[in-house]
């Protein structure tokens, strides 16, 4: 819910309730105040008649509201008042009436005086009441509305400014700046904690990366001593069987260190976009090539490929990430694969669909594109194969989705 | 032959330059940009190997040098995997072939002794091992005088074998020098074997000799014994 929305929405339940109260409250009153006005006016009716029977002896008589007569026993002398319904002719319906009746010695004679005047009827009253006050409430509600606008766009300005440029924010740009200004002493503060927090954000940054890289960096090159010492070592002539096997088995060790530690250098360069300069690539013709490139493996394990790939399939990317997300999703069909098992590929226009025979997976599938996660402990790879078409994925902003089908396991690149 | 040698890292160099001076090469050593810059200045050599990260300055500037005072040698620059700028701007200043560190020294010596060929310093586009003749222009096998009817694959794979004749290579090496760089993927080696054993049977067809042997689970190693 936006800002605007939700203090609109506050204001309207607020504002709408004590309205309600208020129009009760009037009525009341209202309807108490004209009672008693009524009631001070009968009196006073009252008092005029006396008056004039007084002085003349004539009884007025304009019924309903004023009626006088001569009654034979006094019984008493106080003032009566009720309320009572009196047909009215005009509305055709019987309508509510406030009585003020008095029983009275006039020259010795006794008088009965009432006076009448209809009552404002609660219908009506309730009517006006509620149309007034509604239309206050809606005037006070749009007012409140414009009032709450002008003012988001106004004071919110730099806020959505600021959350503007947060959103181009990127760890490649050294020097993020927030240009907004404002007056008010929350924003200024915000800009500031936030600047403050990109720049160490972007530092730490920095110096991870040249971490990683610098790592990776100095860790090939004593690799590379230790690999040619080793193949120096091989060359001795008269090496027993268990020597070559000891030295073997530290050369093979060796190499994989030096393969992982280059992997994980290539995961950091993708994750820093460090492969910017894009052309336009022909998938079909790079899948194609680098299937070759698999021939002895497919034949070594028998395995049966169905190539299913349109002639031409142009791909706006960096080539080397291209060639390294097929030969990753191959290699990986080949190696999890079973003897004599299948691969299927198939490129479409805006889809690479990869599929192979294979043990389904002993844990969830999605975990299966994290780094380090290994399905199959007795494999030598480091499980970042899949961590690396992720990230080629994720840095394309290409779909990529893993689903286990008719005994197949499939990943679907979708360009 | 004369090899300059440009890297900064001593204990390679000393396996490098073990390694090719077994081969029969002659094998100077510059540890820095400004000794590089010194043995460049006042010697002549036939083939360079060019580390591009030196101590002291950008291996690329030294290109420059080699082309203007050694014209005739032969640039094989070494690069840290990777850094496909370097490899790419390497070639375009006029570097003949590059190499990726680490890399293997069989893989090393094959580089400098293709480089060798092209340049011509050999003299010859042969190369031979008792009966076993390989022309490399053609990409011709002949043994005593029968050509062997050899897939690409094989006849690369027996190439790298006769270059590094008498020395121990490692699958990885041959995988790598066949296959390419990104071989490193596959879980096993296996495939290798069955080029091996055909490599083996057409050389036995024709020469009764077998020249490949196994070494212990390491690789293999081409020679009389």
């Amino acid at each position: 819910m936006r800002l605007l929305q939700k203090t609109n929405r506050t204001y309207f339940l607020v504002s709408g309730t004590a309205f309600l109260i208020a129009a009760v409250v009037f009525y009341f009153v209202i309807s108490l105040f004209f009672k008693d006005q009524l009631n001070e006016k009968l009196f006073h009716d009252i008092k005029n008649i006396t008056r004039t029977i007084k002085k003349n002896g004539a009884l007025p008589n304009y019924y309903p509201f004023i009626e006088t007569r001569e009654v034979s026993a006094q019984k008493e002398q106080s003032f009566k008042a009720i309320d009572t319904l009196i047909y009215d002719g005009f509305e055709k319906r019987k309508i509510p009436f406030r009585q003020i009746s008095l029983i009275t010695v006039i020259n010795d004679k006794n008088y009965f005086i009432a006076a009448r005047d209809t009552f404002i009827e609660e219908d009506d009253l309730l009517e006006v009441i509620a149309i007034v006050t509604g239309l206050v409430f809606i005037l006070l509600l749009v007012s409140l509305y414009f009032i709450n606008r002008n003012l988001s766009l106004k004071i919110w300005q730099p806020f959505y400014k600021t959350l503007n440029e947060l959103k181009e924010f990127s760890y490649e740009r050294p020097g993020f700046r927030l240009s907004s200004e404002s007056q008010l002493y929350e924003f200024t503060e915000l800009n500031q904690t936030l600047e403050k927090l990109t720049t160490k954000a972007i530092s730490d940054y920095q110096s991870l990366k040249r971490f990683t890289e610098d790592a990776s960096h100095e860790i090939q090159t004593p690799l590379a001593v230790i690999q040619s010492k080793l193949e120096t070592l091989m060359q001795y002539p008269g090496l027993k069987k268990d020597q070559a096997e000891l030295i073997n088995s530290i050369y093979v060790y060796a190499l994989r260190i030096s393969r992982l530690t280059q992997t994980l250098l290539l995961l950091t360069k993708i994750a820093n976009d460090q492969f910017p300069d894009k052309k336009s690539i022909n998938m079909a013709e790079l899948i194609r090539e680098k299937i070759k490139m698999f021939e002895d493996q497919i034949l070594e394990k028998s395995l049966t490929l169905n190539e299913n790939i349109i002639p031409e399939c142009f791909i706006e990317t960096n080539f080397f990430l291209a060639e390294s997300l097929v030969i990753n999703l191959f290699s990986n069909a080949v190696k999890h694969n079973i003897k004599s098992g299948m691969i299927n590929i198939k490129l479409e226009k805006n889809y690479l669909e990869i599929s192979n025979s294979g043990e389904p997976l002993p844990v969830p599938a999605s975990k299966l594109f994290d780094r380090f996660y290994k399905t199959n402990k007795t494999y030598d790879s480091p499980g970042l194969g899949l961590a690396i078409v992720k990230e080629i994925c994720r840095l394309n902003k290409w779909e990529i989705n893993y689903v286990f089908e008719d005994n197949l396991h499939k990943v679907i690149v979708n360009f | 032959m004369k090899i300059l040698i440009i890297e900064d890292e001593k204990e390679l160099v000393g396996s490098i330059k073990n390694f090719l001076e077994k081969e029969g090469f002659l094998c100077e050593t510059s540890f820095s940009y400004f000794e590089a810059e010194d043995s460049l200045s006042a010697y002549n050599y036939d083939i360079i190997i060019l580390d591009l990260t030196l101590p002291g300055g950008d291996g690329l500037d030294l290109i420059k040098l080699i082309k203007e005072r050694n014209r005739q040698a032969g640039l094989l620059i070494v690069s840290a995997k990777n850094s496909l700028d370097d490899k790419v701007r390497g070639l375009d200043m006029g570097a003949d072939d590059y190499i990726t560190k680490p890399f293997h020294l069989a893989e090393l010596n094959s580089r400098i002794r293709s480089l060798a060929r092209r340049q011509h310093f050999d003299g010859s586009n042969e190369l031979i091992f008792n009966e076993i003749k390989i022309n490399t222009d053609s990409n011709e096998v002949f043994v005593n005088g029968t050509m062997l009817d050899l897939t690409k694959k094989e006849f690369d794979i027996l190439l790298y074998f006769i270059v590094n004749r008498n020395k121990v290579i490692t699958r990885e090496s041959i995988a790598e020098h066949v296959w390419g760089d990104n071989i490193s993927y596959a879980d096993n080696f296996d495939f290798i074997y069955s080029h091996i054993k055909n490599i083996r049977k057409k050389i036995e067809i024709n020469s009764g000799r077998n020249y490949l042997h196994n070494i212990y689970g390491i690789g293999y190693k081409f020679s009389e014994r």
